[in-house]
């Protein structure tokens, strides 16, 4: 099917999927806001945000607020291109699917 | 059959997600801020007029100041930074001070201050209802209270209708306040 390829690998997790689409409308999002927003656990979380950042989609810096470190995550270009991709490629294959 | 199921599953926790995350009713040290500012400045029009037109310049750019500081300082503990989202409510906020500022103008060409005290009340009930409609939604009983008092002020020669309106102002801002305080879930740090 051509809409497969279009799918990136980065963004089948639904986690990851999440967090690319929460970034998309948001500028930056610090982790203990993804953590409650996606309902994962610290390890977990973190294992999904290093994928990502590892395939370059991500760019993260570390902050203080009220003196307790925060780490802030925003979406790269190429972050943001390929979870444009991905997001065409899911819509043209749902409407495969649906006919 | 089993992969569209799953691809749906997958759908479902994306937009969960993102709902949980888009959840903003405010912020509710700036709604207890105005709620203190219009209660007392909407009584000075009945009590002691001559200081309305001073306490609002010192105190609605000083309120709209401090308005900004807090905001940042709740993007920095709500965990979600949004560009867009400020910019908005920033044009929003200034376009509605503009229009505070052109309604002076009728008194300045000679109009009786009355004129300019119903544009007051109708400009700020047009601009919290906007609010309220496409930025934080408890701000749109504010917006009708003021719509409602405006028409008492143009229909009735009520007395003490800017006290009343501000205090009921006053108070649909402070239950904006709580019940904004209420739904919230603290972001803690990591």
């Amino acid at each position: 099917m051509k809409a497969l390829d279009g799918l990136d690998s980065a963004f089948e997790h639904r986690a990851r999927l999440a967090i690319g689409v929460l970034l998309a409308r948001h500028d930056e999002i610090s982790f203990a806001r993804f953590k409650q927003s996606l309902s994962l656990t610290d390890g977990n979380l973190g294992a999904q945000l290093r994928k990502l950042e590892d395939a370059g989609y991500l760019a993260l810096r570390r902050d203080f607020v009220e003196r307790k470190p925060v780490t802030w995550y925003r979406l790269t270009e190429a972050g943001r291109d390929a979870l444009d991709s991905h997001l065409a490629a899911l819509q043209a294959m749902i409407a495969t699917a649906t006919g | 059959m089993q992969q569209a199921e799953q691809l749906k599953q997958d759908l479902d926790y994306v937009v969960g997600a993102v709902r949980r995350h888009d959840r903003s009713a405010g912020v509710p040290s700036i709604y207890f801020m105005w709620a203190a500012i219009i209660a007392v400045g909407w009584a000075l029009p009945d009590f002691a007029p001559q200081l309305a037109a001073p306490f609002w310049v010192l105190f609605g750019i000083g309120g709209g100041l401090v308005s900004i500081w807090l905001a940042a300082r709740d993007t920095k503990h709500s965990g979600s930074v949004d560009q867009a989202h400020g910019r908005r409510h920033g044009l929003h906020w200034l376009v509605t001070g503009a229009a505070f500022l052109v309604c002076w103008l009728p008194v300045m060409r000679g109009a009786p201050i009355e004129t300019a005290v119903g544009n007051f009340m109708l400009v700020a009930a047009i601009s919290y209802a906007l609010a309220g409609v496409h930025l934080e939604r408890p701000l749109l009983w504010t917006g009708l209270l003021m719509l409602a008092a405006y028409v008492v002020l143009t229909m009735f020669a009520w007395p003490y209708t800017w006290t009343a309106t501000g205090l009921l102002v006053a108070i649909a801002l402070a239950w904006a306040g709580f019940s904004s305080q209420r739904s919230r879930s603290p972001v803690h740090p990591e």
